[in-house]
């Protein structure tokens, strides 16, 4: 069998006759201010084509707040007006006893599921999700808001409403699938509140355990095939919630409730020939599993095992010109893929990047000083 | 009967059956962030949504307005949620609206909300909906034979409705088109270990390990299969590295001199669970090694790091990092 040479990579940036690189060809290094760019121009507006997300409105904010601040760009944010605008999305009970009739006094992820109250100040639907409850907390520690100043026990109590009989979460009352994402979002709201009133956790953690495939990595729902995102979901929601300690690989601790050896071996197994991670087996390399899987490693303790130079080369392929990056080697940036696009570097040590708190998937604010 | 393709394109305030309503705007609020340029058509539409949602009116012109919402943000779960309320309320035909969602999903596969739409209707129809519903999941599955979505509500359906006695056989066909398709190992396991017609894994085991290795025989560098034997053992060890079926496939790889990573792998995964391996298995194994400069080690484990670390390069550290606990636990 062949040995690869890690060397092997066309990554050699071709120029034209002025010496410019021509745009056929992978950029040889990470642009970071083509990225900050990107990111910049879609705080400021995005175009159209993102109107199919508008009941994400919060997520794409996310995205490209975090993102900014991953890159060190932050000042082009008006913090203030951010955490306002954040705030102007909370959903808010009328009285106490509202908090037990099924609905979630979080976040809503948009305008559109958002309405203002009647006349008789009755609102007309509350629909906080956990998701965009997610990312409007992981956008106000951002921007420096201290989050535990907020109503939190009304998020808390009414977050149990969305937890399943399994164990599993439903993002909003209103009806939806159940799934790892969602438990996942639950974990990280009640860790980022520094709460865990907000969950059952023992059942949690039998749902996220009943995940586990037979391949050693996790299904968004027990039964499902093994996949980067269900799988970072499990370990990082495992990890918030203290079941798993960190980096165990290091202190040669073995888990009690999950096969940790079968786990690594399936996330090795995903770095492809062409540097790059893939989400399933046989599946194409994909720009996000870099993160998704790299960060499963990182907790793990086990990202020093990847290939760097590989996952590097792959990435740098799937750097847009324009900024951003895509989902395969040479498509147009989309604004996830640019944003885990930028984790992953970060998770790769980047320089002029912040360090990535891997369990949450923004910058580790901790280890910067600011909590 | 609705029909979009009448409304398709013509602007809402400009109808008769519309007049009445006074689209409400969205409130962005001062300074919002990632403002995003709707289309006209999208900002109308989902104004005189609004409008309808705050009123609460479940009407038909409401399920006709939802479907044309939906159309333009199929992701919007406010408009699904709107539409199931509607629809209960109009007591509509559910048949009808698995057509309308099976248009939908056309182009839009990928989409939770859809799926789970799906789900609702089914659950109300029951088990009459199960072959159509399976055959519909068959059909996406065509197009895309990993599709996420619809292997979860196949899942579902199969564990809600039953339907079980053709799914093993569905699985060998999938696998027969591609034995690299992960999905359908996957669901392979499911079935084997879900259905009530089959006896359960331990009964199952002899004929999947005889299955997994005819597969491996044709692709020894597909995983899929190499994982699914180890699937087939879970957690009972012993029975695993006592398999001779699997010991016998491992040689058998090894000594074509080609393709043998995944080989190795098991390999050393039993000789870690215990295995004593025979002077033929080592024989193989060095037959591998092609260095003039360095033995192998002695240590059968040990040489199949060096190996591994050579071989399956991108994952060097890892295998030095694997040899290094050999070490520790000896």
């Amino acid at each position: 069998m062949a040995t690869r040479d890690p060397l092997d990579f066309d990554v050699g940036v071709e120029e034209d006759e002025d010496g410019a690189p021509s745009p056929s060809s992978p950029l040889s290094y990470f642009e970071r201010d083509r990225h900050v760019a990107f990111f910049g121009m879609l705080y400021d507006l995005m175009p159209y084509h993102y109107q199919s997300q508008e009941i994400n409105r919060l997520t794409l904010a996310f995205f490209t707040i975090s993102g900014l601040h991953l890159l060190k760009a932050l000042d082009r944010v008006d913090k203030d007006r951010v955490a306002s605008w954040v705030l102007s999305f909370r959903a808010h009970p009328i009285n106490q006893a509202e908090l037990k009739n099924g609905q979630f006094y979080g976040f809503h992820g948009s305008r559109m599921s958002q309405f203002p109250p009647d006349e008789n100040g009755v609102s007309v639907c509350n629909a906080g999700h956990l998701a965009s409850t997610y990312c409007a907390l992981a956008i106000l520690k951002t921007v420096g808001f201290n989050i535990l100043t907020i109503d939190k026990e009304s998020i808390l109590i009414s977050m149990r409403n969305l937890q399943q009989p399994d164990g599993s979460f439903m993002p909003v009352h209103l009806g939806a699938e159940t799934d790892l994402r969602f438990v996942y979002c639950a974990a990280a709201i009640c860790f980022m509140l520094e709460d865990w009133s907000g969950m059952d956790r023992e059942k949690t953690k039998d749902y996220i355990l009943n995940c586990q495939s037979y391949d050693g990595g996790f299904g968004l729902m027990p039964g499902l095939e093994s996949h980067g995102g269900g799988t970072y979901c499990a370990v990082a929601s495992l990890r918030l919630m203290g079941y798993i300690e960190d980096d165990l690989l290091s202190k040669n601790a073995t888990s009690s409730i999950i096969n940790v050896p079968l786990l690594l071996d399936w996330c090795m197994q995903r770095q492809a020939i062409d540097g790059g991670f893939q989400g399933r087996a046989n599946k194409s390399s994909d720009t996000c599993y870099a993160f998704w899987v790299g960060a499963v490693l990182r907790i793990l303790g086990g990202y020093k095992f990847i290939d760097k130079i590989a996952l590097r080369g792959f990435l740098l392929t799937c750097q847009s010109e324009f900024g951003g990056f895509s989902k395969y080697p040479r498509e147009l940036p989309d604004l996830y893929h640019s944003y885990y696009g930028c984790t992953a570097f970060s998770l790769l040590e980047e320089p002029g990047l912040n360090p990535l708190c891997a369990e949450l998937g923004m910058t580790d604010l901790a280890a910067l000083g600011i909590l | 009967m609705e029909s979009s393709e009448e409304d398709g394109g013509v602007p809402l305030s400009r109808m008769a059956e519309w007049r009445d309503v006074t689209p409400l705007r969205q409130d962005d609020g001062p300074n919002p962030v990632v403002p995003i340029t709707y289309k006209e058509e999208f900002r109308e539409t989902m104004d005189y949504f609004r409008a309808i949602y705050k009123a609460d009116e479940r009407s038909p012109r409401a399920l006709r307005l939802t479907r044309r919402a939906i159309h333009l943000n199929p992701g919007n779960y406010t408009v699904w949620h709107f539409r199931r309320l509607v629809l209960e309320a109009l007591n509509t035909d559910l048949d009808e609206e698995l057509d309308f969602i099976q248009r939908i999903a056309n182009s839009n596969s990928k989409n939770y909300q859809l799926w789970h739409h799906r789900r609702w209707v089914i659950e109300r129809l029951g088990s009459n909906a199960r072959s159509k519903e399976l055959h519909l999941i068959k059909s996406i599955l065509s197009l895309d034979a990993k599709n996420y979505h619809a292997w979860s509500h196949r899942q579902w359906v199969l564990q809600a409705l039953g339907g079980w006695e053709d799914e093993l056989d569905y699985c060998r066909q999938l696998l027969e088109q591609d034995i690299f398709n992960n999905s359908a190992w996957n669901q392979r396991y499911f079935v084997v270990t879900r259905s009530p017609f089959l006896g359960g894994l331990p009964a199952m085991r002899a004929s999947e390990v005889r299955y997994s290795v005819e597969a491996i025989v044709v692709n020894p560098n597909n995983e899929c299969p190499w994982r699914y034997l180890r699937g087939l053992y879970k957690d009972d060890i012993e029975s695993l590295v006592n398999d001779r079926e699997i010991l016998s496939i491992c040689l058998k790889v090894i000594n074509t001199k080609s393709d043998y990573i995944f080989a190795l792998k098991m390999l050393l995964d039993l000789l870690c669970y215990g295995f004593q391996p025979s002077q033929e298995l080592r024989d193989a194994v060095v037959a591998l090694w092609t260095s003039d400069t360095r033995p192998l080690d002695a240590d059968l484990a040990t040489a199949i790091c060096d190996i591994l670390e050579h071989v399956d390069s991108l994952r060097a550290s890892y295998w030095i990092w694997r040899k290094n606990k050999l070490r520790i636990a000896a």
